[in-house]
């Protein structure tokens, strides 16, 4: 899946996609089924190759009623350090085919300085290809499968 | 068991008594912990969590690597 934007915009804000992030599939419709809202939020989130996880603002954790499940220690550069709650969530990539992650842990963590609410860490991108160029200003995600020889199937 | 301790701190202290055993029995797999009581190890997160939902746990529960140290995350 590409995302095109011009090349000036690339280098000023950076690798975003949308993702819908909300709480696990089961607990949606468990929570559904018995009248419980389980809200699930759309929002932009930059592709941070230096981020070792994925991270979230609180207020989304809170808002989409993500289960805790633990806690976790970040250190940010020139931001926020210290331990942070774990969360389990389900993310997708609205619009594409891209596989959605259905219980993937992310950490609840004030995002300073920076326009989104979400950073998609390595965690995520350990299951993609992930093409930034930026001559076109093109962002591309892929869930090509591999061989054992490392051919692309 | 359900737990309130939105913090988990119970759990953490359950986890931190039995670490040096399960670093014998269990090095590297996820656990499950709700209140005193564990679920099981798994090999990664979505299963445990995955377990923990299947065991009927209601609120948070603990899901924690077994290591020797826990990990610190960079985010640059």
């Amino acid at each position: 899946m590409k995302w095109p934007r011009s090349p000036a915009t690339l280098l000023q804000e950076g690798p975003h996609i949308p993702i819908l992030i909300s709480a696990t599939r089961f607990e949606l419709e468990e929570g559904r089924a018995v009248g419980l809202e389980f809200p699930e939020w759309r929002i932009n989130a930059l592709v941070d190759t230096g981020a070792s996880l994925t991270i979230i603002n609180p207020e989304i954790a809170k808002t989409c009623k993500l289960r805790w499940t633990g806690r976790a220690k970040i250190v940010a550069v020139g931001g926020m350090s210290g331990e942070f709650p774990e969360h389990a969530a389900a993310i997708s990539f609205p619009g594409t085919e891209l596989p959605s992650f259905d219980a993937i842990r992310v950490v609840a963590c004030p995002i300073i300085r920076r326009p989104f609410s979400c950073l998609i860490g390595r965690d995520v991108l350990q299951k993609f290809k992930f093409v930034y160029d930026g001559r076109t200003g093109e962002v591309e995600l892929r869930a090509e499968t591999r061989t054992r020889s490392g051919d692309q199937d | 068991m359900a737990t309130e301790d939105v913090e988990l701190k119970t759990e953490l202290a359950v986890f931190d008594q039995h670490k040096p055993e399960w670093l014998r029995s269990n090095p590297g797999e996820f656990v499950v912990i709700t209140g005193t009581s564990f679920a099981g190890f798994y090999p990664d997160y979505e299963s445990a969590f995955r377990a923990g939902l299947r065991a009927g746990i209601k609120g948070s529960f603990l899901v924690k690597q077994v290591c020797a140290e826990d990990p610190v995350y960079l985010i640059y």
